[in-house]
């Protein structure tokens, strides 16, 4: 913090090295104090850092529940640690395990927890993410019309949350189902992801396609949409070339 | 004065000691704690209907000084006493109550038993010393007892049915040393030494028994035949000669700290403040012994007899201070103090041998290790479970989408994955109950070609299938049908995992999943 003193050497690199991981602290991205790398998520999508950054909160609006629980489950496999899935006791969706297996998401590092109201599911999230013990962390949103809607997750508890990250290293989500307007949150970036056509484009439904977006990222540049293919067998997501995806979204915009 | 904790002697039977408490107006008594504006020279009493007739059940001691007794019919206890209170008699409630004051006797021994329906033992061997011997002891329960508003007679002897049939048939709480119990028994009047049902105590008396002196000068086989065996088996254990177990209410804990307080505390500052010495109390005497606890759980006894529980339970064996203090945090909030607590006490219900030095810092160097990481996890685990669900999952070796996934201990390994268990194109999310869909096939085995799903009709792209699951015969489950799962992508590219269950003449189309 104090390597700027002005009796310093005029080391420009130096000085501008400095002031970016000062920068980056400030924001709150969890980038700067971590040795760990960000998480991957596909080779060619232009994301600051290269990846989603660990220590960090990030928010997934999914469009339909199984592209976001799978999208959510591959994130948290890469984490390569213990994860924890909270979601609403009485929630009708579950998560199921031999499915999350295939996305990578093994039994062994998997731990489920189902809270009986809100306030204790914020609680769990916070306490997962602030300990080093655990790599990643997904808060389900229940997909039922709920009275008290989406609001519960406001700037405050969003920002509770990427404390406890920061503090602890994890990486931590939020899934919630796409509604027309959603609160701000202090997440560190907004995702949206959909399904798109996939069985004519080939392989059946085993290799299925996203329409991937990301809305907003905290020192980047938000992007997209981009169409993307799971690769389940090989467990990597593939950008389509350009031409592809515009086609893509041609046919979707047609069909919807 | 920190309570030891306590031993139970390895002596023989003989070498024990009974603390009986007699409660003959526990139901009135009740009353009167419950509704503090009831005049107190007012006779009370409580009330049953018996078939047509409504009779007292329990009567206060103002209500028997005018000869009220239990029986009598109601009608004519009014006529006696027209300014008598009468409330309905509450068999569960006083049940409870008692309970609830067994688990109070446990700020004597660990070893305290109901004797229903109005009666309290304790086995306090070994624990007298602490409050100045038997006699301090049963002065001090019967004096705490009575500041609670509940009158008590006590006695102490060496056999339980001996102290019990003292504490009822004598007045002046005697404390008499073991091996003279027959003597003690033996001028006791036989119906509340012996507890007899009412048709044999008329028998009895009948034939002009009526003390257990004049029991035990009889010839035992004619009395044997004439009243049953139950009859000889408590004159026995009155005399001693048979032994009697206690049922203590709860199970005797395996460590225990107490802290008695000079004043009743009331704010949550000081209740965390004893709770912090205690704990480091604890958790030193555990380490002594090479112990850590699984389950602890934390009394207070309240000015006015209450007492009140607060349990935790850990996944791992644990003696850091630190952790057990942030799982009480979550839960003391139950406490109520009311007037105050004048004592606490944490007993360790479950321990289990523990390796020293596993209890480590967090950080070892600024480098977390491994230890310090299972360590971290299974305290989250602790915290979580203290108010939420949690567990890890187990694979089950199962076709059966319901049954291929069991509930673990968050703590327990979890074992391998079958092979075949994570297939191919299996959902990310099963629905709880599987939702009704309606569907159109264009022929009866055909998959769909059109859902109706929230209301609106979709049109199916593509559907694969089917997979046909039958149920596990060797489970004896007649409801299970037969399953022909389909993956189907609707025309907005949605994928889900639909079935079609039943009979093929009366198929029901359910939605089970959604894909990736």
């Amino acid at each position: 913090m104090s390597s700027a003193a002005p009796d310093a050497p005029l080391d420009q690199a130096a000085i501008l090295a400095t002031l970016r991981a000062r920068v980056a602290r400030l924001e709150g991205t969890g980038r700067a104090p971590q040795e760990a790398r960000p998480i991957p998520v596909c080779d060619d999508l232009p994301l600051p850092g290269g990846g989603l950054a660990r220590a960090a909160v990030h928010e997934v609006l999914a469009m339909a529940p199984g592209c976001g629980a799978a999208f959510c489950a591959l994130l948290l496999a890469r984490t390569g640690g213990t994860v924890l899935w909270i979601a609403g006791r009485r929630d009708e969706l579950l998560a199921w395990p031999p499915g999350l297996a295939r996305c990578g998401l093994v039994p062994a590092n998997l731990i489920l927890v189902r809270a009986e109201r809100w306030p204790d599911a914020l609680w769990a999230m916070e306490e997962a993410l602030r300990c080093p013990a655990v790599t990643g962390a997904v808060l389900a949103l229940t997909w039922e019309p709920n009275p008290e809607g989406d609001n519960r997750l406001d700037l405050t508890a969003t920002r509770r949350l990427q404390l406890a990250a920061e503090a602890g290293g994890a990486l931590g989500l939020l899934l919630r189902p796409d509604t027309a307007h959603p609160a701000p949150t202090a997440a560190v970036t907004r995702w949206r992801i959909g399904p798109l056509p996939t069985a004519q484009a080939g392989a059946g439904l085993d290799e299925p396609r996203w329409q991937l977006e990301l809305l907003r990222v905290r020192g980047g540049t938000p992007g997209g949409p981009w169409a993307v293919t799971w690769r389940a067998a090989e467990g990597r997501l593939d950008l389509e070339r350009e031409e592809t995806a515009s086609a893509a979204r041609a046919s979707r915009g047609a069909s919807a | 004065m920190t309570g030891q904790p306590c031993l139970l002697p390895a002596g023989g039977p003989g070498s024990r000691r009974f603390l009986a408490l007699h409660l003959p107006c526990l139901a009135t008594d009740r009353i009167r704690r419950a509704e503090p504006d009831l005049p107190t020279d007012q006779p009370l009493a409580t009330w049953a209907a018996s078939g047509s007739r409504r009779v007292l059940v329990a009567v206060d001691q103002a209500a028997a000084a005018i000869g009220l007794r239990p029986g009598q019919a109601l009608a004519d206890a009014e006529a006696i006493a027209p300014d008598l209170v009468l409330r309905p008699a509450d068999p569960d409630g006083d049940a409870q109550a008692l309970q609830a004051l067994a688990l109070w006797a446990r700020r004597y021994t660990p070893l305290a038993a109901t004797d229903p329906p109005d009666g309290l033992l304790l086995d306090i061997t070994g624990c007298a010393h602490l409050l100045g011997g038997e006699a301090d002891l049963l002065r001090d329960a019967l004096a705490r007892l009575q500041r609670a508003g509940i009158a008590t007679r006590g006695a102490v002897a060496g056999a339980a049915a001996t102290s019990a049939a003292l504490a009822r048939a004598r007045l002046d709480n005697p404390v008499v040393v073991s091996g003279i119990e027959a003597a003690v028994a033996a001028p006791l009047p036989l119906g509340p030494a012996l507890r007899l049902p009412p048709a044999m105590l008329a028998d009895l008396a009948r034939l002009g028994l009526r003390r257990v002196r004049d029991l035990l000068d009889q010839p035992r086989a004619p009395l044997a035949r004439r009243f049953g065996p139950e009859l000889m088996d408590r004159l026995d254990a009155v005399t001693g000669q048979r032994r009697t177990a206690i049922r203590p209410a709860t199970a005797p804990p395996d460590l225990t700290v107490a802290r008695d307080l000079l004043e009743p505390i009331i704010t949550r500052a000081s209740i965390d403040a004893v709770l912090d010495r205690l704990l480091a109390a604890l958790c030193a005497r555990l380490r002594q012994t090479g112990l850590g606890a699984r389950r602890i759980v934390l009394s207070a006894w309240r000015v006015d007899g209450v007492v009140q529980e607060v349990a935790i339970g850990t996944g791992q064996p644990t003696r850091a201070p630190a952790h057990l203090r942030r799982l009480f945090a979550e839960r003391l909030e139950q406490l109520e103090p009311g007037l105050g607590f004048e004592r606490m006490m944490l007993e360790a219900r479950a321990t289990e041998p523990m390796a020293a030095g596993t209890q480590t810092g967090l950080e070892i160097g600024g480098r977390h290790d491994a230890a310090a990481m299972a360590e971290a996890l299974a305290q989250l685990l602790d915290r979580l479970a203290q108010r939420l669900r949690v567990h890890r999952v187990a694979p089950v070796a199962s076709h059966w989408p319901e049954r291929a996934v069991a509930a673990l201990d968050p703590h327990a390994p979890v074992p391998a994955m079958p092979a075949g268990w994570a297939t191919p194109g299996l959902p990310v999310l099963r629905r709880r109950r599987p939702e009704p869909l309606e569907a159109m096939a264009l022929l009866p085995d055909d998959p769909p070609s059109l859902l109706r799903w929230c209301g609106m009709a979709h049109r199916l792209h593509w559907a694969e299938g089917p997979l046909r699951l039958e149920p596990e015969w060797w489970r004896a489950r007649p409801d299970l049908r037969r399953r022909d799962y389909y993956r189907v992508e609707l025309a907005s590219g949605v994928r889900l995992w639909v079935c079609r269950a039943g009979p093929p003449e009366a198929a029901r189309w359910l939605l089970h999943g959604h894909l990736p």
